[in-house]
Order: structure tokens, then C-alpha cells, then sequence
């Protein structure tokens, strides 16, 4: 028995180096998934990288089966969903999953991104990651955006209504793109057909750009809690039993709230006016758009002149990229930084008050706070150089 | 850890905001919370009202008779509901009225009622609120429209903007006769169809919950396993 197992044992060995010798990846996924050498002092914060990972997987699978039932068509959509939840086997359920999934995606990678400021992740040597990281964020919410268009509900066509009018503001060419990008003179047909298209295919773009990032991630390795670069063998473990294990536990974590909404309260984070049949005769009271857009939407509506509301807006994620340049401090982790600290969290609660703004209605003291809070979004930015050279950073150990 | 608990009280605002509009008062209903399930008496009671009153303006498109079996009723029993209005179990719900004569006496089609619970904030709370909340007491009126109730809309405590094109269809009691010898007052025949509503906007709420409750339970396990595991393997490493 013994002599046997061993024999089994040295073909599959065999067999395993004839493949690797021909096609390396077995070995590369190795490399890159066991044998990755990672600080031993990352905490939990770290554990959002591969829930984001796993997220968008769940999303690519949930999705797939949901496309197979899904109808984008103006006459059928509403009735498609409503087919899925009501007569697929399983339908509610993995509409469910595919729906929160989308929220809490957002919620991992806000938190990610977060994770990123606060230990200066985005410095020097990182400046790459960290931009690959903000493309597939935008990748993220052009998918989320044409995603929440498809059930075909009020909020749906308004706010796709909305959200696509703002490129109206192009200088000479702007409100040519929009009927381009509608394929009509207004939100229809066309416009659904194609938004099911790039919604389906987006998520495999980011699949790509995410194997960008890691790649990038590797190159150089994680940062740390420290942020310090770290110079001593011991100082690393390997990702596999290590991070596995411990990203499992996180995984779990995760797991538990995640399955109470897809259960207990699916809806919670949608808005009712969006089981209404679209209906471009009637316009919502108010539009909203997802939870997760609102900070940005709070930029946008914060300034009475449309073309520099649309430019703050998306200049409140453009100037994301320039961050490694704007904050020149040698120190990386805010653990260092007293004044960096505290405009974190200073940002971190703004960035709240914008979403807020978001949801509000763009009148009165709404309109005053959101335009408070959005010259602190960009001061924030603005202030970073002077942090940088006037800030006196604590002692920094040599050592994790 | 600092930054969930931030998040998680983000989640919150846009909640805070879809409740605008009138606001509805709070009832208990059969379905909630952790020993709520659909009882086959109201739904039954509830399916009684909205088939003799509400499917004379409204349908309910994506309900059909087959479909309360999923509630209890057996197949005999669907047969014999389907048959006293005619209708095969496995056709829709479908109103008499047709859209032309529909706008001709009401200016506009009356809406689908199987998705309503969803599609508005406070859900059944709302259905029974707008159900209850007509009224002809002209200080009642005056206060909430002192411009006077518009042309051929009627006054309603609860439907935002308090003026609505459907005539009150609850009008007054025993508008039906339940098979359980159940009163039909306003009030029964209104929860009634508001749960039976529910129901209709959400019929696998049940079978999602159960199935829900065995899920988190294996998490928990899951996840109790995953962080012995994980303590057992990093035993050895000293993190700082």
C-alpha cells in the first residue's frame, strides 16, 4: 500500500512539472497566491484587497445567471425581473445576492481605498497601484450605474436620465454625445440594450485591471500599518497559510452581515420608487441615485453652474490620481502624521456629510452644507503640500 | 473598525429620506418579525377583497390563481376560486376595466397592485393607511387642502398631496362576506388586503427568511472555525 501511494504521489509530481515545463502557471498562481511574501504586522484593514476580489467574482457569477433570464427591452424588463424573483428557481435568490452584492462591493472598497489614504498606501513606490486601484473603481461605477438602469424602474430611467445629461455640458460636441450615447433622443430602448451589453462585459474589464494591480502589488509588496519598508527576511510570511487563513476568518466576517441583508432585508438599501415601471411621463419628486454615488452627487449639485458642478464631480475622483504628488511627506502611515491624522478623519466624516448632502433634496440648508463640505473635499487635496512641509512627523521605528 | 461603524451609519441616510412624503402611522402585521408567516385565513380574507373589489379597476399581473398554493391552498381549492370568477388557475389576475374606459372615468390607468407594497415607502402600512384615510369631514379637508379638494380627485389623509383619483373603494362595511364569518368593517377588509398585498409583492419572503436562518447559522460555525483555524496557524508569529 505504502510503495503504491508513493507511486501515485511521484506521477502526479511528474505530471505536474511535464505541464509546468510546457505552461508555467500552475507554478505563477504559486508564486503569486501561496508564496507571496507578505509583512507579518498587516492588520485587518488589509483583509479588504481580497474581500473585493471575492466580491466582484460573486458579482461576475450572480450576474451570469441573472443574464440568462434578464430581458433588456424596454416592454420586458420590468416583467424579466420580476419573472426571476417570482418563477426561476432560486431567482430571488440570486437576485438578492447580485443586488446587496453591488452595495456591499462598494462598502469593501471604500473601505480598501480608505485603508490606502490612511497608511499612505499610494506613495512612492505605489503610485501605479494606487492609480490602477482608482480605474477600477470608476470602472466599478460605470458598471454599478448602467446595472441599476436595467430593472427599468423609475429611479432607473431617471437616473439615467440624469446622470447621462451631464454630458451635455462637453463644450460644441456635448449634447451630440448624449443622443449617441442614448441612441435616440432621449433614454429608451437603445439605450437599455446597450447598457445590458457594456454592463455585462465591464466586469471582465476590471477582472483584467485588477490582475494589474496585483501585479503592480507584487512588484513591490504591501505596504504596512508602519509604513515603512521593511528590510529583514523575517519580517515577511508567506501569503499562504498565513493571509488564506486570515482572510478566510475576514471572509466569514463578511459573510454574516452580507447574508442577513440578502435575507432579512434586500430592500433596505434600494429606494421603493424603483419597483414602479419606468414611466417617462412622470417624473420621481426626487431623484436619487444609488447609496453609494451620493457623495458625488452631493458634489455635483453643491454648485448652481451645471458645467462646474459636472467638473467638480468628477474632478473629486480625477484628483484621486494626483494624490502620490500632492502629499510630498517622506512619512506613510497617518500613525506618524498628528495633522495628516486628523484631516483623515476629518475627510472620512466629510465625506459623510456629502453623502447626507446626497440624499437629501438640493434645497435650502442642504445646498449650503453640501457646498461647506465640497470646498473641504478639495481643501483637503489643496492643503496636503503645506501638511507635508510644515507637519512634524513622530519617530518613526526602524523596524516592524 | 472605526471606519464600518462610520459606514454602517452612512447606510443609514438614504433610508432616512425615503420615508418622505406624508408620513404613515405603524401597524402590526401578521408577517413580520422572526414568527410572522403568511396565514392562509387572511391572505384567503385579503384575496376576497381583492378580487371583488380592488380587480374591478386593478389587476394583479403577476399573480395567478396556481400561485396561492405557495400559501397553503390546495390545488382543489384554486380550482373552485378560479372557477367562481371564471378564470383558469393559471391566468393573471387581469381587470375587466380596459385602459380606454379606465381614463375616460379616472384620467389615468389605474396602477398594477401586485408590486405596490414595494413600490411605495412603508409598504402595507401605507396600502392600509391610504385604504383608511378618506374621509368628507370638511375641517379635516380644510386643514390639509384649504384650496379645496381638486376636480374629480378625492380627499385622502395619507396619499401624498392628499388628493386622489381613486374614489374611496372601501366605502363602507360587509362590502364582502369572508368564508371564515370574519366582520368585513372597513378597518378588517383593509388589513386584510394590505397583507394579501404584501403577499403579492413579495411571495418568497418566507422561503427566503427560513432558508436566511440556516445560512447565518452555518456562517456563524464557519466562521468560529476560520478564526481557530487562523489563531492556530499565525500561533507562532509575532505580529510587531
Amino acid at each position: 500500500m505504502g510503495h503504491h501511494h508513493k507511486a501515485v504521489e511521484q506521477d502526479i509530481r511528474n505530471t505536474y512539472r511535464w505541464f509546468d515545463d510546457r505552461l508555467p502557471l500552475l507554478s505563477f498562481l504559486k508564486e503569486h497566491l501561496a508564496d507571496y511574501q507578505a509583512p507579518r504586522n498587516l492588520n485587518y484593514m488589509w483583509n479588504f484587497g481580497s474581500l473585493a476580489g471575492i466580491a466582484l467574482i460573486l458579482q461576475i457569477l450572480t450576474g451570469l445567471f441573472l443574464a440568462m433570464h434578464y430581458k433588456p427591452d424596454v416592454n420586458m424588463a420590468y416583467d424579466s425581473v420580476q419573472h426571476i424573483m417570482r418563477n426561476v428557481e432560486w431567482g430571488w435568490l440570486i437576485r438578492n445576492l447580485h443586488m446587496v452584492g453591488a452595495s456591499f462591493f462598494f462598502i469593501v472598497v471604500y473601505i480598501h481605498i480608505g485603508r490606502g489614504l490612511y497608511y499612505g498606501s499610494y506613495k512612492s513606490p505605489r503610485e501605479v497601484l494606487w492609480g490602477l486601484g482608482l480605474v477600477i473603481f470608476l470602472l466599478m461605477m460605470a458598471t454599478a450605474f448602467m446595472g441599476y438602469v436595467l430593472p427599468w424602474g423609475q429611479m432607473s430611467y431617471w437616473g439615467a436620465t440624469v446622470i447621462t445629461n451631464l454630458l451635455s455640458v462637453i463644450p460644441f460636441f456635448g449634447p451630440d454625445i448624449v443622443v449617441w450615447l442614448w441612441g435616440g433622443y432621449s433614454v429608451g430602448d437603445p439605450t437599455l440594450t446597450r447598457f445590458y451589453a457594456i454592463h455585462f462585459v465591464l466586469p471582465f474589464v476590471i477582472v483584467g485591471v485588477v490582475i494589474l494591480h496585483v501585479w503592480a502589488l507584487h512588484l513591490h509588496g504591501s505596504n504596512n500599518p508602519k509604513g515603512i519598508d521593511l528590510t529583514k527576511q523575517s519580517d515577511y510570511i508567506p501569503f499562504h497559510p498565513y493571509y488564506t487563513t486570515k482572510d478566510v476568518f475576514g471572509l466569514g466576517v463578511y459573510l454574516i452581515p452580507f447574508t442577513f441583508m440578502v435575507f432579512f432585508l434586500p430592500e433596505y438599501l434600494g429606494h421603493p420608487d424603483n419597483y414602479i415601471p419606468a414611466n417617462p411621463l412622470v417624473t420621481p419628486a426626487h431623484i436619487v441615485p444609488e447609496w453609494y454615488f451620493l457623495p458625488f452627487y452631493a458634489i455635483l449639485r453643491a454648485i448652481p453652474i451645471k458645467e462646474l458642478g459636472v467638473l467638480a464631480m468628477f474632478g473629486s475622483i480625477l484628483i484621486m490620481f494626483v494624490l502620490p504628488w500632492l502629499d510630498r511627506s517622506k512619512v506613510r502611515s497617518a500613525r506618524f502624521r498628528p495633522i495628516y491624522k486628523q484631516m483623515f478623519w476629518l475627510f472620512v466624516a466629510n465625506f459623510f456629510v456629502l453623502g447626507w448632502c446626497g440624499a437629501m433634496p438640493a434645497e435650502g440648508i442642504y445646498v449650503t452644507i453640501s457646498q461647506v463640505a465640497t470646498t473641504f473635499y478639495f481643501a483637503f487635496f489643496a492643503l496636503l503640500p503645506l501638511i507635508a512641509k510644515y507637519e512634524k512627523p513622530h519617530p518613526i521605528p526602524a523596524t516592524i | 473598525m472605526k471606519n464600518l461603524l462610520l459606514l454602517a451609519a452612512f447606510l443609514i441616510t438614504p433610508l432616512a429620506h425615503a420615508g418622505g412624503g406624508v408620513e404613515v402611522p405603524q401597524e402590526k402585521w401578521s408577517f413580520q418579525g422572526l414568527q410572522g408567516k403568511w396565514d392562509k385565513d387572511e391572505i384567503y380574507r385579503g384575496y376576497t377583497v381583492a378580487t371583488q373589489v380592488c380587480l374591478a379597476c386593478h389587476s394583479f399581473k403577476y399573480i395567478n390563481h396556481r400561485s396561492l398554493m405557495r400559501v397553503g391552498f390546495t390545488e382543489a381549492e384554486v380550482q373552485t376560486l378560479a372557477k367562481a370568477l371564471n378564470m383558469d388557475i393559471n391566468a393573471k389576475l387581469i381587470s375587466a376595466l380596459d385602459e380606454a374606459s379606465a381614463k375616460e372615468t379616472y384620467g389615468k390607468i389605474p396602477p398594477d397592485l401586485s408590486m405596490m407594497n414595494k413600490a411605495r415607502a412603508g409598504g402595507a402600512d401605507y396600502s392600509h393607511a391610504v385604504l383608511v384615510g378618506y374621509s368628507e369631514d370638511p375641517e379635516l379637508i380644510k386643514h390639509y387642502l384649504p384650496e379645496g379638494v381638486p376636480q374629480g380627485a378625492h380627499f385622502n389623509k395619507y396619499f401624498p398631496g392628499h388628493a386622489i383619483a381613486m374614489p374611496n373603494p372601501l366605502s363602507g362595511p360587509d362590502m364582502v362576506t369572508y368564508h371564515d364569518g370574519t366582520s368585513a368593517t372597513v378597518d378588517q377588509m383593509s388589513r386584510d388586503v394590505s397583507t394579501f398585498m404584501q403577499w403579492t409583492a413579495e411571495p418568497e419572503r418566507f422561503e427566503r427568511q427560513h432558508l436566511g436562518v440556516y445560512v447565518l447559522i452555518y456562517l456563524f460555525i464557519f466562521t468560529i472555525l476560520a478564526f481557530l483555524t487562523k489563531r492556530a496557524i499565525w500561533k507562532d508569529i509575532k505580529k510587531h
